[in-house]
């Protein structure tokens, strides 16, 4: 079954059209990459399902249920996570801080004015619980803006995933990662995202190969070609258009 | 340890305040008293600018609505008890806020403070055009204060000002603990939150029109009920000192100079601004000169504020200390 999908998806930016007749889909409990050259409309699309913009034709769906208007937060309560292609975290906040707000959304705390945040046991030991899953414990009191850049990114990675969204969608995770770190965070996405669907852009052709049970190739904002790996470094459409004469 | 030296530092603070108007003339207790009721009227102010990052530059529409809702009351409703006419400015200045934050909280940094200062400015016009209800720019007075009143327990007479000081600063107190205790809860946190990053809040799950107006009406209310109590101190509620622009200029300048970063940081704030015009007043009219120069010496070389600056000092203090 489909857990997410787009049918006849059109974006434009005020005449200029950036997504044509986009059919995405995604199953679930699979790991999908999107990848194409630069403004293909790989972010363009993401933005489109996770309510940034309101696509201009065609529609969105995910568990079956139409969210083409949907607001971002409102989705995020549906089971819809995402990361961003520049690292976006709360800067001045801890590490710790950082995690815990997740966690306050994940249990559906909003309007909570009654109780003292520091005297709730339970998420402050849920959210030490996800920093020492991720290895950022031992940074767990200083502010993410300081934290390394590998580390900054994780910290993004996990918080999106600590509101255990049922599909989460990463924006180019590894994107200006040292060899190490891009190791490091595969790894760390590898882990965190068991079980769960995840839609990935990257450019990265090694960790797309080694992650994606399935790959998506967007080509000027149209779908050139989706299947398993094996299928996509053979397509002689996508070697023209994208990979080109790249070794694998 | 530190436990401690906190119970200390508070205890100390508790006693000048209790102990203030048996040493002091009614003149300077007066003056201490409108310092605690700015102070709570800055820490509103910065429940928007240190907390969610948005400039208010018409919070005196808040403060002055409670006021006058005090006043009003106070002088066409003959036996309007106590505790109900500082109430009654709470829920004016709520009221007011959740009458304007569909425009407001969809709008942040230049464009909220440009539309609250619109609005700041609508309702003083109101206020002086109104005349029948607002007296115009002679403004209300001719009440006094009524006596705390409880039925069978206690009734004190608010005539005698250094009962009325005791109220007053009680009713701060209360309310200042209610705010710093709001700014800790998991709400609290959310609005540091949109501050922070408001996009990455948006997809965590969080309404964020939802969660910013109920900041801006806690702090609409909270900064009626220090309009309240204004109104009951000067027992004569016009525009001037309440509803024009430096009232809303006031509170910005007093968060800024204590530092927008913490909690206290606009009492300190609040503070200095009170000392510095009482002592200035005796060698010059010219108060606003030298507020001015302080804040700009603070916004210049101290951005965090003087409570910034202090735990800044002590860090470093701390630091040689360990090294030496």
């Amino acid at each position: 079954m489909n857990i997410l999908e787009t049918k006849g998806l059109y974006h434009d930016f005020s005449g200029l059209e950036v997504l044509f007749d986009i059919n995405l889909e995604v199953r679930e409990g699979e790991r999908l990459a999107l990848i194409g050259p630069n403004g293909a409309g790989k972010t363009t699309l993401f933005n489109v399902i996770t309510g940034n913009y309101h696509p201009s034709k065609g529609r969105v769906f995910f568990k079956g249920k139409d969210i083409s208007r949907h607001k971002p937060h409102q989705l995020a309560r549906i089971g819809l996570g995402r990361s961003f292609q520049i690292t976006s975290t709360f800067a001045k906040l801890t590490t710790f801080q950082n995690i815990r707000q997740a966690i306050l959304s994940k249990r559906g705390i909003h309007f909570q004015m009654l109780r003292l945040l520091d005297r709730m046991e339970d998420i402050t030991k849920e959210t030490d619980a996800v920093l020492k899953r991720i290895n950022l414990d031992g940074q767990r009191d200083i502010p993410a803006g300081m934290l390394s850049y590998g580390k900054h990114r994780s910290l993004e990675i996990s918080m999106a995933l600590a509101t255990d969204p049922d599909v989460i969608m990463l924006d180019e995770p590894t994107a200006g990662m040292s060899r190490d770190e891009t190791h490091t965070a595969v790894e760390l996405i590898r882990r965190l995202t068991e079980g769960r669907t995840v839609v990935i852009i990257e450019h990265d052709m090694d960790v797309v190969f080694s992650l994606a049970d399935r790959i998506t190739v967007l080509h000027y904002g149209e779908i050139l070609a989706t299947g398993p790996p094996a299928e996509i470094r053979e397509n002689q459409a996508v070697k023209d258009a994208y990979l080109g004469e790249m070794e694998f | 340890m530190s436990k401690w030296s906190n119970w200390i530092k508070w205890a100390v603070i508790a006693l000048i305040a209790i102990v203030f108007p048996r040493v002091f003339s009614l003149y300077y207790t007066n003056l201490f008293l409108a310092f605690a009721i700015f102070s709570l009227y800055a820490v509103t102010v910065n429940l928007l600018l240190g907390y969610m990052g948005v400039l208010s530059f018409g919070h005196a529409m808040f403060f002055g609505t409670g006021a006058y809702a005090t006043a009003i009351a106070l002088s066409r409703i003959p036996g309007f008890p106590l505790l109900p006419s500082i109430l009654i400015g709470g829920v004016a200045g709520g009221l007011l806020a959740v009458i304007l934050s569909p425009l407001l909280v969809r709008v942040s940094g230049t464009a909220f403070a440009m539309l609250t200062l619109a609005f700041g400015q609508l309702i003083f016009v109101l206020a002086l055009k109104f005349r029948e209800v607002t007296g115009g720019e002679d403004g209300v007075g001719g009440y006094t204060v009524p006596p705390l009143h409880i039925p069978g327990i206690i009734s004190i007479n608010m005539t005698n000002q250094i009962n009325f000081y005791y109220f007053a600063m009680a009713v701060v107190v209360v309310c200042l603990l209610i705010l710093w205790f709001y700014t800790k809860t998991p709400f609290g946190s959310l609005i540091v939150g949109v501050r922070d990053n408001a996009l990455r809040m948006d997809y965590l799950g969080f309404n964020l029109p939802q969660t910013k107006a109920i900041n801006l009406i806690v702090s609409g209310a909270f900064a009626g009920i220090a309009g309240s109590l204004n109104a009951l101190l000067l027992k004569l509620v016009s525009t001037v000192g309440i509803l024009d622009i430096g009232t809303s200029f006031t509170p910005i300048m007093m968060a800024y100079i204590g530092g927008v970063g913490s909690f206290v940081g606009p009492i300190v704030g609040s503070a200095v601004i009170h000392f510095l015009e009482t002592m200035a007043i005796r060698f010059t009219e010219r108060i606003g000169l030298i507020n001015g120069a302080i804040f700009i010496l603070v916004v210049l070389f101290a951005p965090q504020g003087l409570v910034g600056l202090f735990n800044t000092a002590k860090e470093k203090w701390f630091q040689k200390k360990e090294k030496a």
